[in-house]
C-alpha cells in the first residue's frame, strides 16, 4: 500500500514535471502584406525557444511555441489572440506586426500577461505590461542622419513616404534630427498604399535640389519608388536613406536600382560580428532548403523572444506585476548586440548599412542608442 | 520648359503602359464579355519569365519564349477547364476568374516565393532631350506600343481573322451560321488576350520589380481604362488610357499621388453611372 502511494506520488509529480512547460505565443504575419515575414519570423522564434530551453528555460521549465497568424486586420487578429491565451493557456505574447493590430491586442490583454512587440514603428507605446525591442524613428535617425551629413554630405533632404502614421511620425522625428544636424527639409510627401506611379514625385524630388532622400515607403511602393528613381538617374543627385528596407526589399530593388541607398536598422544578416554570423549559419543549418532570408523583421522576434525570457528568469515568474517591478534595466544578447531596457523600451545597437553593391554593408554602427520614448 | 518637357514624356508613359496592360483585357473582358478578374495574374505570370530565364541561367532574350509558352499554356488550361463555360456568362465568369486569381497568386507564391525579385532592364541608361534626362528603355517601350498599336489597328481592319472577330462579337448566332467556327475563335481571342497580358508584364517587370501580388494594380487600372473608352475597339482602349493615364500623371504632377488616384475613380464612377458605354462608341 505504502509503495502504491509512493510510486502513484513519484508518477504525479513526474506527470506534473512533465506538463510544466511555459507556453509563449507568437505573433507573427503569415498572411497580407508583411507575409514575406513570415517564415524569417517563425524561423527567429524557434531558434530563440532552442536557445533558451538549453539554458534552462524559463525558470526552470521548458518553453513551448504556439503560433498565431497576425497578418489579418486587427478583429481577427485579437480572435487569435484570446484563442491562444484563454484555451491553450499561453502565458505571454511576442508579437512582429503591425500597429493597428498592436493596439487591438493591448487593448484584449490589458496587461494581464506580458506582451513583447518587436517590429519597427513609430514609438509611444506606453501600455502597462507591454514592452517593445523594436527600432523607434529617434533610434533609426538620430545618429545616422549627423553621421551622413558629414561623411556624405547629406544637407538638404527630401521626405517621402506611404500615407499613415508610421511614415508621418518617424518624418516629424526627422524634422527635428535634421534641423538640429545643420541641415535642412526641402519637401515632404505622402503617397497612398499601394503606388505605382511615382514620376511626379520624382520630378519634385529633382527640382527640389535635395541631396538626401528620406524613403519611409513600405514594401512594394519601396521597390516600384527605388526602381525609378534609379531610371532617372537620382541617385547621381541625391542619396537615399530607408528606415524599412531589408534585404527583401533591397533584392528587389536590384543592384543596378541601388545606388547611394543607405538603410538604418537595428539588425542586418552581415553584420560583421560572431553573434550575427552565428545566427545566419544556424538558421541556414538546422532549416536548409526551407531556410528564409534573415532580414531585420523576421529576427526582431528573437529578441523579444530573449526580452520574454531575461523578464521571467530575473522576476521569477511571468506575472505582469512581477515582471513591471524589475523590468527597467533588464538586458539580454542577440545577433544585434546588447540591448537594455530602459523604460519599457531597449536601448540598443543601430547599424547604417550601405546597399550600393545590391548587398548591405555596415559602414557605421551606435551602441546603446536611446529610444526617445517617454510615457510619462 | 523643362517641367514641361518631363510632364509630356511622364504623361506618354504612363499612357503607353496602360494601353499595353490593358490591351489584353480589352480583348477579353471587350470582345469576348468575360469579366477576367484574372488578368493581373496574367500580367504576373509574364513578369515572372525574365525571373525564371535568368534563375536556369539562360540568355535574356529566352525570356520571350518562356513567358509565350508559360502564359499560354495557362491561358489555354484556364479556357478548357473554365472559361469555355462561361461565355456570355458575364457574373459568373467574374466569381470563376476571381477564384483563379487567387488560385494563381498562391501558386507563385509556391513556386516563386514571397519576396520581391528585380528584373535588369534590357536597355540601361538616360537619354537627354533638350535638359531633360528620361530613361532610355521607356521610351524604347512607349515606341514599341505605339507601332504595335499601329499594326494592330491594321490588321484588325484588314485581316480574316479580324473581320469573323467583328462578325462574332456583332452576332454570335448568324457568325456561326455563317460558318465561322466561334468556338475555335473564342479560344484563340482568350489565349491571346491573357498572352499579351503576359507580354505586358515581361515588358513592364524591370521598370517595376515582381512579387506574386503585382496584378491587382494593373487589373484595376486596365479596368478604368476600358469602362472611360469603352469596349470592344482598339480606339475605346486607347483613348481610355489617354484618359486615365494622362489625368492620372497631371494630377499627381499639379499636386499629389492622392489627387492623381482620386481622380481616376471619381472619373470611373461617373462613367459608370453616367456613361457606361464609354467615350468611343461602335457605330
Amino acid at each position: 500500500m505504502r509503495l502504491l502511494t509512493i510510486t502513484t506520488a513519484l508518477f504525479l509529480a513526474m506527470a506534473a514535471g512533465a506538463s510544466a512547460e511555459v507556453k509563449l505565443g507568437v505573433l507573427v504575419p503569415d498572411s497580407g502584406p508583411a507575409g514575406l515575414f513570415g517564415p524569417s519570423a517563425r524561423q527567429a522564434a524557434q531558434l530563440a525557444a532552442d536557445d533558451i530551453n538549453a539554458s534552462g528555460g524559463i525558470n526552470g521549465e521548458p518553453v513551448e511555441l504556439r503560433f498565431a497568424d497576425v497578418g489579418v486586420p486587427p478583429a481577427q487578429a485579437v480572435e487569435a489572440v484570446q484563442r491562444l491565451w484563454r484555451a491553450e493557456g499561453v502565458q505571454g505574447f511576442v508579437g512582429m506586426h503591425d500597429s493597428a493590430v498592436r493596439a487591438a491586442i493591448v487593448g484584449q490583454l490589458r496587461g494581464q500577461v506580458p506582451y513583447i512587440y518587436t517590429a519597427v514603428y513609430e514609438g509611444g507605446e506606453c501600455a502597462p505590461g507591454t514592452w517593445v525591442t523594436g527600432e523607434t524613428p529617434a533610434q533609426q535617425l538620430a545618429p545616422v542622419i549627423p553621421w551622413l551629413a558629414e561623411n556624405e554630405a547629406a544637407s538638404k533632404w527630401y521626405l517621402i513616404g506611404n500615407d499613415y502614421n508610421w511614415p508621418r511620425d518617424t518624418n516629424a522625428a526627422a524634422q527635428a534630427i535634421i534641423a538640429a544636424s545643420g541641415g535642412e527639409v526641402v519637401g515632404e510627401e505622402y503617397v497612398p498604399l499601394g503606388s505605382s506611379d511615382f514620376d511626379a514625385s520624382l520630378g519634385r524630388i529633382r527640382s527640389s535640389g535635395a541631396d538626401a532622400v528620406l524613403v519611409t515607403l513600405v514594401g512594394g511602393d519601396s521597390v516600384g519608388f527605388n526602381i525609378a528613381y534609379a531610371a532617372f538617374g537620382l541617385d547621381a543627385q541625391a542619396l537615399r536613406l530607408g528606415t524599412l528596407i531589408e534585404e527583401n526589399t533591397l533584392a528587389g530593388i536590384g543592384a543596378a536600382n541601388a545606388g547611394r541607398l543607405f538603410a538604418s536598422m537595428g539588425y542586418f544578416a552581415n553584420i560583421e560580428s560572431d553573434a550575427a554570423r552565428a545566427y545566419s549559419d544556424r538558421i541556414a543549418a538546422e532549416f536548409g532548403v526551407s531556410a528564409a532570408q534573415p532580414n531585420g523583421m523576421g529576427q526582431s522576434v528573437y529578441d523579444g523572444m530573449m526580452l520574454m525570457a531575461a523578464l521571467g528568469n530575473a522576476a521569477g515568474s511571468l506575472d505582469t506585476a512581477a515582471i513591471t517591478a524589475i523590468a527597467d534595466g533588464t538586458g539580454y544578447t542577440s545577433a544585434r548586440g546588447e540591448a537594455v531596457l530602459e523604460g519599457n523600451h531597449v536601448a540598443q545597437t543601430i547599424y547604417l548599412a550601405d546597399g550600393s553593391s545590391g548587398g548591405f554593408e555596415v559602414v557605421a554602427s551606435f551602441d546603446t542608442v536611446p529610444h526617445g520614448v517617454s510615457c510619462e | 520648359m523643362d517641367t514641361l518637357v518631363l510632364f509630356t514624356l511622364n504623361a506618354t508613359w504612363q499612357i503607353a503602359a496602360l494601353a499595353l496592360l490593358a490591351l489584353g483585357l480589352a480583348l477579353v473582358f471587350g470582345l469576348l464579355r468575360i469579366m477576367n478578374m484574372a488578368h493581373g495574374e496574367f500580367v504576373m505570370l509574364g513578369a515572372y519569365a525574365p525571373v525564371l530565364t535568368a534563375q536556369m541561367g539562360l540568355p535574356a532574350l529566352a525570356a520571350l519564349p518562356i513567358c509565350l509558352i508559360m502564359v499560354g499554356l495557362t491561358a489555354l488550361v484556364v479556357e478548357r477547364l473554365v472559361v469555355r463555360h462561361l461565355y456570355a456568362r458575364m457574373f459568373d465568369s467574374l466569381l470563376a476568374t476571381w477564384a483563379l486569381s487567387i488560385l494563381m497568386r498562391e501558386g507563385a507564391e509556391l513556386m516563386f516565393g514571397r519576396q520581391f525579385r528585380n528584373v535588369a532592364l534590357p536597355v540601361e541608361g538616360v537619354t537627354q532631350i533638350g535638359d531633360v534626362g528620361y530613361p532610355t528603355y521607356r521610351l524604347v517601350v512607349i515606341t514599341l506600343v505605339a507601332l504595335s498599336f499601329a499594326a494592330l489597328w491594321v490588321w484588325y481592319r484588314r485581316s480574316a481573322t479580324g473581320l469573323h472577330l467583328r462578325a462574332m462579337v456583332d452576332n454570335p448566332a448568324l457568325a456561326q451560321t455563317s460558318g465561322i467556327n466561334t468556338a475555335r475563335l473564342s479560344t484563340m481571342a482568350f489565349v491571346a488576350g491573357c498572352t499579351f497580358a503576359g507580354l505586358a508584364g515581361l515588358i513592364l517587370a524591370p521598370t517595376l520589380g515582381v512579387s506574386p501580388g503585382m496584378g491587382l494594380d494593373a487589373l484595376i487600372r486596365s479596368f478604368f481604362a476600358l469602362i472611360v473608352g469603352g469596349l470592344g475597339t482598339l480606339e475605346g482602349l486607347a483613348i481610355g488610357a489617354l484618359v486615365i493615364g494622362g489625368m492620372q500623371a497631371g494630377l499627381s504632377a499639379a499636386f499629389s499621388q492622392t489627387a492623381g488616384y482620386l481622380g481616376v475613380l471619381i472619373l470611373a464612377i461617373l462613367f459608370l453611372w453616367r456613361r457606361p458605354d464609354g467615350l468611343y462608341r461602335r457605330r
